[in-house]
This record gives structure tokens, sequence and C-alpha cells, in this order.
């Protein structure tokens, strides 16, 4: 157990644990024999392991619900509610503004400097690069353009959707949090109902079974 | 006969050196040719444009439509340049067995004749097709392969990767199904007991070919698995902006609260974050002592010098009036200074006479006290133009207290 310890103070602090995030440690959650072994750890303090759907990322999730804990999940989903408009409109404005054919994705590198100079060419995207950076939840003062690009990539890297690997060096990468958000939207189009297409997922699940 | 034969190759052999060449003489036309719908004439003169229509590499599908590029100089150039987009997949199976088999029953005819020059030459183009045969599954197969490695990287939009990602799963389909119309039983019959043939369409076209199946299989799989990946990108990128639009139309929007459903669904149940917090502590003597050794090599915390402006705010405090007592005081005492420069052979003035002959009426210690500070807070090169003397003595024997009683000040000279 004592190997794993900063690994379970990382998922203690309500870090996702993804292999962009941590290598090491997501392959040892992989492990089932491991999981166990923290989840018997977390017992006593109300917690258990938890993943996405994909097994992509992996984080704590009360493991009795009593009043508290569900008072504490009401907040944060209001928060995530919160966030949710801007986030979206962040990683559109990136498939944009770097002409991408997809969404963001785990792994993706991201250079501020690039997404600035793209924004900077062109009107739309620097006014809903604007439009975004001064919400609420990205919460830039400045009408600068570089640094609002560099507000709104700190607030996500805070968050946790982006990593830096050198504190020194303007590069980002992706981190599988950002799979964790894309299903939570699956998840609310679901519940609610939501008149929302995604596309034909059947052709390729009938290939897959095909092989 | 020989002879005839003899001529026959060299006229060939002259025609398609001729023919070949042309290629290069109008090496830039025909790749203008190859980027563009139609040959452009202007820059071909008549006898160039005859003999590019004669050797084929050229031709005229109607009178009416302008002059283009033959498809095989077309697939030539996209196969020269692994050019994925118009690189094409071709490998028709059948129509090469049925030239297989003619030439086998050919050779056959020709060993039981005894014609031993027609025989070789048969032999020889056996091995060609059989060569040929295996070098369009290559590269039919190496074609893929780009494909997959750039992960469809000559188109840029995700439905065109799409698109041709289910266009190289049919030419995959296409060269599965030509594999599966050779077969070796019938093979090993047609070739009997000639041990050429059969180590030429038996042993050796049987091993390519089950390597070339494998690699068919194998970037087949490949494809499927990018492709599954390619839909599920597509169908995030759709999410994300449905949700969106959703969103700005609905902006009151409030979801269910999941927290209070007797089940929770597990995506939103991510416990509040903890911090695994310790303080140092002196309960264990080793620790103890360890504890001592990291406070050792702590850094010196450094005192910055206080500015005048950073003291400001603990004067602000201070009454106004004590400030102006305390601003009398050191004016005083600055008089005090100058009437010690002024004194004639320097000599020294003592600080309590000066008060004492004054009217000044500040406390005998509070005086001291100030003439003292001021000589301290003078500048290094200020100080050294004073000499200043304490008349002290020991408070107690027991310790080693002094009290002053006077100050002497004098200008050194």
């Amino acid at each position: 157990m004592i190997e794993h310890g900063p690994l379970l103070e990382r998922l203690l602090a309500g870090e996702f644990v993804c292999p962009i995030s941590d290598e090491s440690g997501y392959r040892h959650l992989t492990n089932e024999e491991t999981r166990e072994e923290i989840d018997t750890y977390l017992r006593p303090l109300n917690r258990r392991l938890a993943s996405n759907e994909d097994g992509s990322v992996y984080f704590l999730a009360w493991r009795q619900l009593n009043d508290s804990a569900r008072d504490q999940l009401s907040r944060q989903l209001g928060d995530t509610l919160n966030s949710l408009l801007p986030l979206l409109e962040w990683l559109q404005l990136v498939q944009e503004a770097l002409g991408r054919d997809t969404l963001a994705a785990p792994g993706d590198v991201l250079k501020p400097a690039e997404f600035s100079a793209k924004c900077e060419d062109n009107q739309s995207l620097r006014e809903r690069l604007e439009r975004l950076a001064t919400d609420s939840f990205f919460g830039s003062q400045s009408d600068q353009l570089d640094a609002q690009v560099k507000q709104v990539f700190k607030r996500l890297k805070e968050h946790g959707y982006l990593l830096q690997p050198h504190s020194e060096r303007q590069v980002f990468v992706v981190t599988g949090k950002i799979d964790y958000l894309v299903d939570m939207v699956r998840f609310i189009r679901d519940e609610e109902n939501l008149p929302i297409e995604e596309g034909s997922e059947e052709g390729s699940g009938a290939q897959e079974a095909l092989l | 006969m020989s002879g005839g034969e003899h001529a026959l190759e060299s006229r060939l052999l002259k025609t398609g050196s001729e023919r070949l060449a042309l290629l290069g003489k109008h090496a830039d036309v025909l790749m203008q040719a190859y980027t563009r719908d139609e040959v452009p004439l202007e820059s071909l003169s008549d006898s160039a444009l005859r003999k590019l229509l004669a050797a084929r590499i050229l031709w005229r599908p109607d009178e009416q439509s302008g002059v283009k590029l033959a498809p095989k100089v077309r697939e030539l150039i996209a196969e020269m340049l692994a050019d994925e987009t118009r690189r094409h997949v071709n490998a028709d199976v059948a129509e090469t067995l049925e030239l297989i088999r003619a030439l086998v029953h050919s050779y056959r005819e020709a060993r039981s004749r005894g014609e031993h020059g027609r025989l070789e030459q048969q032999l020889m183009r056996l091995r060609q097709e059989v060569d040929d045969l295996n070098g369009r599954f290559a590269d039919a197969i190496d074609s893929l392969w780009q494909r997959l490695n750039s992960d469809f990287g000559f188109v840029s939009q995700l439905n065109d990767k799409i698109r041709e990602n289910d266009r190289a799963q049919k030419q995959i389909a296409r060269l599965l199904d030509g594999l599966a119309l050779i077969d070796f039983d019938e093979l090993i019959e047609l070739v009997g007991s000639d041990g050429g043939l059969r180590k030429l369409l038996i042993s050796q076209l049987q091993q390519q070919l089950s390597h070339h199946y494998t690699s068919l299989r194998e970037v087949q799989r490949r494809l499927i698995e990018l492709m599954a990946r390619f839909r599920k990108q597509q169908a995030r990128s759709r999410l994300i902006s449905g949700m969106v639009a959703f969103m700005r139309e609905h902006p009151g929007f409030v979801p269910g609260n999941y927290a209070r459903r007797s089940e929770v669904p597990g995506l939103v149940n991510q416990a509040a974050p903890l911090s695994a917090a310790a303080a140092p502590a002196l309960d264990r003597n080793l620790e103890c002592r360890l504890l001592a050794d990291l406070l050792h090599r702590l850094p010196q915390p450094r005192h910055t010098t206080q500015t005048v402006e950073a003291a400001a705010p603990a004067q602000a405090q201070e009454s106004s009036l004590a400030a102006a007592r305390q601003q009398a005081l050191k004016q005083d005492v600055e008089h005090f200074y100058l009437s010690v420069i002024d004194q004639p052979q320097a000599k020294p003035v003592s600080a309590l006479d000066y008060l004492h002959a004054s009217p000044l009426e500040w406390p005998d210690e509070i005086w001291l006290f100030q003439v003292i500070s001021e000589y301290q807070g003078l500048p290094r090169s200020d100080q050294k133009a004073f000499r200043l003397k304490q008349q002290e003595s020991q408070a107690s024997q027991f310790n080693h207290l002094r009290l002053i009683h006077d100050v002497e000040l004098q200008l050194a000279v």
C-alpha cells in the first residue's frame, strides 16, 4: 500500500487520474487487485474508487451517500452546470481556431501562443474569445488578447482539464478529465431527453461485431 | 524463324524506348494534365501530340472533348508519387489465373514437343505473371498501410476520412475475394509433376499469398479500429455542438438534481477533496533530532532594510500630538549638535549642561536618549566628525548593567 501513497494523495485531493496526468498511477489503477486494496483503504474515509464508463479516468466517489454528501454533490453539480457552457464553447473555439476536424482529446498538445495568433487574425474568433475569457468561469479582467488566453489556460489547468508538463514552457496537454466532461454532457442529454443528435454509432458497432 | 523473332524483339525494344522517352520529354505537360482535367494543348506541338496519342500516353475520349491522360499513365504517376487520393488498388486475380492456366498448357505443349526455346519463354512469362500478381497485392497493401499510418491525412475533413476509410475497407474486401479465387488444389493438379512449375506456382506463390493474406487481415482490423475512433470523434463533436446550441437557446435550462435521487448516478458521485495534512510532532525522540536538524537547515530569514515609506504606517498610528512632540525634540537635539560644531577649539559639550542652560523643558532621560540616538542615526561618515563620550557607571556589582549619567559631544578634529 505504501507504494500507492502519492497516488492516494492525488485521488483524495480530488484529482482525476488518467494516462496523461499520472501514467504510472493510472497503470496501477487498471489492476483490479490494486483497486480493491485502495477501496479497502478508503472505506473509513467514506470514499471509493470510481471511473467513467470507458475507464479512461479514475476519481473518488462517496461510498455512503449521507445528507452532507448529497449537499456537497448538489453544490458541485451546480458548479459543473455553471461552468458547462463556457467549457464547451472553449472546446469548440479551440477546434475552429486551430482548424482541427475533431474536438480536443486527451493527449492533444495545445499552445496558447498558436491559439492567440489564430484569434488575432480573425475578428469573429477574437470576439468569441473575448466573451469567453470575461465569463465568470474564466474571469479575465484584461482586455489584452494574450492576457485573456493566458487566464483561460490557467483556469483550465486549475480545473484539471489541462496539464502543463514544464512550468516555464507555455505548452499544455489535454487530460482525460475532458472525457469525463463529455460523458457528463451525454448523461445530461440522456437524462433530460434533450433533442441532441450524436450521429450514428451503429456503423462502427456493427463493424466491431464483425471482427 | 529465330531471325524474325530477333527482328521483332529489336523493333519492340526500339519503339518501347522511344515511347518511354516521350514521358520524360513532356514530363511538365503530363504532370499538368495529372493535376487538371485536360492536357494543356497550347504547350504541345502537333507532332508531339500525335506521338503521345500514338503511344497511348494521352487519349481523346471523343471528338468534342479535350485530350486527357491515359488511365494507365495516371495510375503510374499516382503510384510513383504514392498519391493516396488517386492510387488504385487493382488485383484482377481472375484474369491472371486465366492467363496462368493458358501459359501452363502452352508450356506443357512445348515440353512434350521438345521446343526448348518456347519452353524457356513460357516459363519466363509465367514467372513474370506470378511476380506481377504478387506485386499487385504488395502494392495494394503498401498503399493501404500508407493511408492508415497517416490517419488518412491526405483529406482534412473527418467526413472525408470516414469515406476514405470506407473505400479502403471495400478495397480490402475485393482483394480478399481475389485471394479466395486462387485454388491451390487446382494449381497442384495443373502443374502435375513438373518440379520447376511446382516451385513457382505452388510453394513460392502459396507462401507469398499467405503473407499477403495476413497483412490484409491486419490492415482490415486496424482500419475498422480507426473507423470506430473516427465515428467516436464525430459523435463527440456533434454532441458538444448540439449541447452548446441547446443551452444557448434555453438560457434558463436546469437539469434535475441528480444528487437527491435515491440512486445517485455513478458519474455524478464525486467525493469532496480531502487534504492529507501533517504537522511537525515532537513526541518521538528520533524525530525531534531530525526536526531540529531541519530547523537549522532552514534558510536565514532575510530582513530587508525598511525604507522610510515602508515605516510610515507605524508612524501614522501614533497620535499626531506625540508625533509633533517627537519632531520638536529631534529639532532641539539638532540645534544642540549645531552648537557643538560652533564651539571654539572643538571643546566637548555636556548634553545635560546644554539642556539646563537652555529654556528647553525636556526630561533629562529623554534628552539624553535622543542625543545618543541622533548620533547613532547619523551616516557613518558624519559619525566620524563627532566624538560621543558617555559618562556611565555600573548599576550593581552583580551584573554588567551600566547607567549613563550624561554624554559629552565633541567635534572630532
